[in-house]
């Protein structure tokens, strides 16, 4: 490259970062730290978030015919529902309710502690041990309160005219 | 013997992925599902009540300012634009909430583009607190749950380099030239005219008015106006007709932007001087429009 095309390019360069800046300030109005449409009424906010959640776990119900709250199948939707025992599901998804490790369950939090809508933020991960990896029982750990669906019933599909995509 | 350690703090980035872009299949398949993000409708006349055009605009210029100082990934901008057109077209939204979404759109996006994404706490104070980062988590959740989860949208960045590396362009001109492309697609992003427009039809026309602005179609018979755009339109299966029509589109938003900013500039200079504009403004403005269409050359 000679200097002469290097310089071109240095050029080029500062020309792009003008014209990108001069764009920017075009659309921008002062600090980029701003409230831009006044107060937020948070008791509404909680109202709206708490409504959002439980409107989307009724769309979920209806879509798996599934009550999640109580852990009932519903009637009348394109799911049947069918028990299985717990251990014919992968240990992954066992519940540590039959004592299989009880120095793990001591370190649960207990639930009402926790409220189950609040996300999980990465915190409540920090304790899991690295090695989680290495062995199903460990893993377990991470899976335990989270009991699933396929721990007590086997999900099948009951033939329907217009066949949907999963999470339509 | 010495030991150096060359470990520094930036950010490591994969280089471009010969496999992905100099395959036609991956292009193929981008044009295929790039339909299924879309925002459902147009949604000022069909869902929103409480919010207007000028606020999405408000709420697009302010997330690609924090984009821009945060130094995100070019993607994060558009990808963020992406979610919070298809949220808002489904869920009526009033305006006091409109920022708070388009934190958590940020958020999202920078989580799925970043090795080092922005946190909920930054972005908080990007809203001066009006927003806890409690109630961005919160709302997190209920954003994914209205995208469906689906959060590997298509965007224009997705294509400059499929439409780029198609065309004859001198070597020495790529960055230039991709960084224009890139700065008119964020632009396409604050307006809400291109929101319905499929990711390619933006990405071509972006790289057409880049091309023509810079004036590269001086040097190449096969980048001249007409041309340009049919070999263009048959890259992404666009119509010519169709295309030049953004292409015009995007020249116009530009020049609105860059005649605002102008004005903007005037305004602020005049307020900071504290009286009638002065000889030396004049001169500076004299100096500085002129380099204005060199810098965009259109």
């Amino acid at each position: 490259m000679t200097a002469q095309s290097r310089r071109r390019v240095r050029q080029d360069k500062l020309q792009v970062m003008a014209a990108h800046r001069r764009i920017l300030r075009a659309l921008g109005n002062g600090p980029a730290r701003r409230n831009l449409f006044g107060p937020v009424d948070r008791e509404q906010l909680q109202t709206e978030y708490r409504d959002a959640l439980r409107k989307d776990l009724e769309d979920a119900s209806r879509r798996w015919s599934f009550d999640f709250v109580s852990e009932k199948p519903l009637e009348g939707g394109d799911f049947q529902w069918e028990g299985v025992s717990g251990v014919r599901v992968p240990v992954l998804y066992r519940s540590c309710q039959d004592g299989e490790h009880p120095m793990q369950r001591a370190k649960e939090p207990s639930s009402d502690t926790q409220k189950e809508e609040i996300p999980r933020t990465p915190e409540r991960f920090g304790s899991v041990p690295q090695d989680i990896e290495k062995t199903p029982e460990k893993r377990s750990e991470l899976k335990r309160k989270q009991t699933n669906i396929t721990d007590f019933y086997q999900a099948k599909k009951r033939l329907v005219a217009t066949p949907r995509k999963s999470g339509q | 013997m010495e030991l150096l350690c060359l470990e520094m703090d930036t950010i490591i980035r994969a280089r471009p992925d010969p496999n992905l872009l100099y395959d036609d299949r991956v292009l193929q398949s981008l044009l295929t599902i790039e339909e299924r993000f879309l925002p459902q409708c147009s949604y000022f006349k069909c869902v929103q009540k409480d919010i207007q055009p000028f606020m999405r605009r408000m709420v697009a210029t302010w997330m690609l300012e924090v984009c821009e100082e945060q130094k995100c990934e070019e993607e994060v901008f558009p990808l963020a634009m992406n979610y919070l057109d298809r949220f808002l077209a489904v869920v009526p939204t009033r305006k006091c909430n409109l920022q708070l979404l388009g934190a958590v759109c940020m958020f999202l996006a920078s989580k799925l583009k970043e090795t080092r994404p922005l946190t909920a706490e930054k972005l908080c104070i990007y809203t001066d607190n009006s927003i806890r980062p409690q109630e961005l988590l919160e709302w997190e959740l209920v954003v994914l749950g209205k995208l469906k989860w689906n959060l590997a949208a298509v965007t224009p960045n997705d294509f400059i380099e499929h439409i780029m590396r198609k065309l004859p362009l001198p070597e020495d001109k790529l960055d230039l030239i991709r960084k224009h492309v890139q700065t008119f697609i964020a632009l396409c992003a604050t307006d809400f005219n291109f929101a319905m427009y499929p990711p390619s039809m933006i990405a071509t026309g972006s790289v057409a008015a880049a091309i023509c602005g810079l004036q590269l179609n001086s040097t190449n018979r096969s980048l001249w106006g007409d041309n340009l755009t049919e070999l263009l339109a048959k890259i992404t299966n666009t119509e010519v007709d169709v295309l030049k029509a953004c292409q015009e589109q995007i020249e116009r938003v530009l020049m609105n932007n860059l005649r605002e900013g102008r004005r903007q500039q005037q305004k602020q200079q005049q307020q900071e001087q504290g009286g009638p504009r002065s000889k030396a403004l004049d001169d500076q403005d004299q100096s500085s429009t002129p380099t204005d269409v060199r810098d965009i050359n259109l």
